[in-house]
């Protein structure tokens, strides 16, 4: 999958928004919102607050997580730990991207923010390749892929799932030599070839 | 070997890769196989390589025509450089379908030792892949890889792009700062991997 298509499957994430305009209900395919009310709180999903806040309609509620007493947390477990630890929600890396890139000045110290982020990214990506790596080495048949995010499984999928495909098969047709021939239907067409 | 049917081309390329066999009884009037014979008839105890698959039919009958020999690069010899550090190897010029031919000549191997060098091999060569397939520094630097794993690199390459690209598009890119970029550390690295 492109990374393109998992931004469009995370801004369906609901966040929260204080509009600047009054509206009444809005029904979408994915649900209805509002009414609108200038100056109330009010959830809508990521992509439709990132279109409102760039025509000015709207001031984006930074999300509980993406505070720097927290993220450091998150940061300091996630170097300590052998495993990956479990990450605000699914898609933090595609709304830390769309919120810090349109609504900076909504989110307090959102440079700090913004770096810590790509730590802890950094850290994460890392881990995955040594973890891979380790889980090749020791010959594991399989991986657990627990707290991994989307884009994270997607950045290794070609790979990974080949390798051990392909590892896979190299084993089970070396380990039973009976089933280690060619394809049957090889031999029915030499058969008939020596008949003629 | 990716979906090894019967109208499958790479199964059919590995399939024609000629393996040495030794002939076990004469064959009347099948002289040309051998290029260097002069007489018509192929006499027994002859040594020439013939594709695989006409290989694996003359051994599977009653009794068998041929025995099959080991190729070079699954003898004892590569099997020992194979085993110390099979990432110095130069797969594209001595097994192009390393691995696929290894699974179908293993049966031919009497000690069974070609099954657990192919996957010795394949775990050392598979983290030598994955390190070049982040970093485009590395990608000359690795030897040439056979053309499955050729195959792997390419998509590795491509979703690791997408993903970097990603990265860098939008109104706030995250990108390394500029302290960490020059720091000594890093450098060194970059500087050990040229």
């Amino acid at each position: 999958m492109d990374p393109f298509e998992i931004e469009f499957i995370g801004e369906n994430r609901i966040v929260s928004i204080i509009p600047n305009f009054s509206h009444d209900k809005i029904y979408l395919i994915c649900g209805e919102f509002g009414p609108f009310r200038a100056g109330l709180p009010m959830n809508v999903p990521l992509w439709l607050a990132v279109m409102l806040k760039q025509k000015q309609k709207c001031r984006i509620v930074p999300p509980d997580w993406m505070d720097m007493e927290v993220l450091e947390n998150i940061k300091e477990e996630e170097k300590r730990s052998r495993f990956f630890t479990k990450m605000p929600h699914e898609h933090y890396m595609v709304e830390a991207k769309l919120l810090l890139g349109a609504a900076a000045e909504d989110i307090p110290r959102a440079s700090e923010v913004k770096t810590i982020i790509k730590d802890i990214w950094d850290i994460r990506m890392s881990k995955l390749r040594t973890s891979m790596d380790a889980l090749m080495k020791s010959g594991g048949s399989y991986g657990r892929l627990d707290h991994l995010t989307m884009m994270e499984i997607n950045s290794v999928k070609p790979l990974l799932p080949q390798a051990m495909d392909e590892l896979h098969k190299i084993k089970m047709m070396t380990r039973t030599s009976a089933s280690a021939t060619l394809n049957n239907s090889t031999f029915t067409q030499s058969g008939s070839s020596q008949n003629i | 070997m990716a979906n090894s049917n019967y109208l499958s081309i790479s199964d059919i390329l590995v399939t024609n890769e000629k393996v040495p066999c030794k002939f076990l009884l004469d064959l009347p009037k099948m002289g040309f196989l051998d290029p260097s014979a002069t007489e018509n008839d192929l006499k027994a105890g002859t040594n020439i390589e013939i594709p695989l698959w006409l290989a694996e039919s003359l051994y599977t009958r009653r009794p068998p025509l041929v025995s099959v020999d080991l190729p070079k690069i699954y003898k004892e010899t590569y099997r020992e450089i194979l085993n110390a550090d099979s990432c110095t190897v130069d797969m594209h010029k001595l097994g192009q379908h390393f691995y696929e031919l290894g699974c179908y000549i293993a049966k031919h191997d009497i000690k069974g030792e070609v099954s657990s060098t192919l996957l010795n091999t394949f775990r050392q060569r598979f983290k030598m892949i994955l390190s070049a397939s982040v970093s485009t520094d590395s990608i000359n630097s690795v030897q040439p890889l056979s053309m499955s794993e050729r195959k792997r690199t390419e998509a590795a390459v491509v979703t690791e792009r997408a993903l970097s690209s990603w990265l860098k598009i939008g109104d706030c890119p995250l990108t390394t700062a500029n302290m960490v970029a020059n720091h000594r550390k890093r450098k060194r690295a970059e500087m050990e991997l040229l």
